[in-house]
């Protein structure tokens, strides 16, 4: 039994991580999922799956934004166009479940990136560049 | 990173993140990084030649801006790389770095699973 565990811890080691160190991540993300702003968070994004008004002015900007891709590569984006897609953007942005999930994501990208902070300084290596997509 | 400053982290959550923290600490990867880190700064050669190469790579880039990068420039960068590749204490202070980074996208992965959002995302920099 013994040999057993210990061909097990190896072949973890070898993965890298071992079960402690799961376990302890799936505690700090039941600890992040209890926080207010987590809740706000999932409560926010639920009123906007939602609220129709709010999937109007999303599909609306996303369309427009969408058809003029190509022009804002090229920065030739008609006077009228921009203005079009400057008004539905501030449709979008006024819509209250938009706002709503806006500023619950700001928060709890704050509450993430302290958490990141203090985890990063522990263990001398930054987390989030470590797993983020890098910068373009 | 001033909005981080003002958010208050709960106790449950704090205790989480440290406890998270050491068992990392604990993890091969990371000791063996931390192992060859301490290595690097106590091998005050490696540390030098480090510093010289670091140096030499932004004087290339700063030179590459202006258009007045030469041949020999380019010399002696790859001349400071080879002999950085060929240093055990830096070699294995990179490799243990780069398997110590491997790491923690498996602990994200574990995170982001039971959250339903990539925690690393939301808690990265911001997109450029």
């Amino acid at each position: 039994m013994e040999i057993a565990e210990k061909v097990i811890e190896t072949r973890t080691a070898d993965e890298g991580l071992g079960s402690t160190v799961r376990q302890a991540a799936r505690d700090f993300a039941e600890a992040l999922a209890g926080t207010p702003q987590f809740e706000a968070f999932e409560q926010a994004a639920e009123r906007l799956r939602c609220d129709q008004a709010a999937q109007d002015v999303i599909r609306a900007f996303q369309t427009k934004q969408r058809s003029l891709q190509v022009m804002q590569m090229l920065k030739a984006v008609s006077v009228q166009d921009q203005a079009e897609l400057d008004r539905l953007r501030e449709a979008f942005l006024v819509e209250p479940a938009v706002a709503a999930y806006l500023q619950a994501q700001a928060d709890l990208t704050a509450l993430c990136r302290a958490a990141a902070d203090i985890l990063s300084r522990h263990i001398g290596l930054s987390f989030a560049a470590a797993c983020g997509p890098g910068c373009c | 990173m001033n909005d981080t400053l003002s958010v208050t982290l709960p106790a449950d959550l704090l205790a989480a993140i440290e406890a998270l923290a050491e068992n990392l600490l604990r993890a091969e990867p990371i000791v063996h990084y931390h192992q060859a880190q301490a290595r690097l700064e106590a091998d005050q050669q490696a540390h030098a030649l480090l510093e010289r190469l670091s140096a030499a790579q932004a004087d290339l880039r700063g030179r590459q801006s202006r258009g007045m990068l030469t041949q020999a420039d380019v010399d002696i960068l790859r001349m400071l790389q080879r002999d950085a590749q060929a240093n055990p204490v830096i070699m294995d202070y990179a490799e243990a770095q780069q398997a110590a980074l491997a790491c923690l996208p498996v602990v994200n992965q574990e995170i982001s699973q039971l959250l339903g959002i990539d925690f690393a995302s939301l808690a990265g920099p911001g997109s450029c």
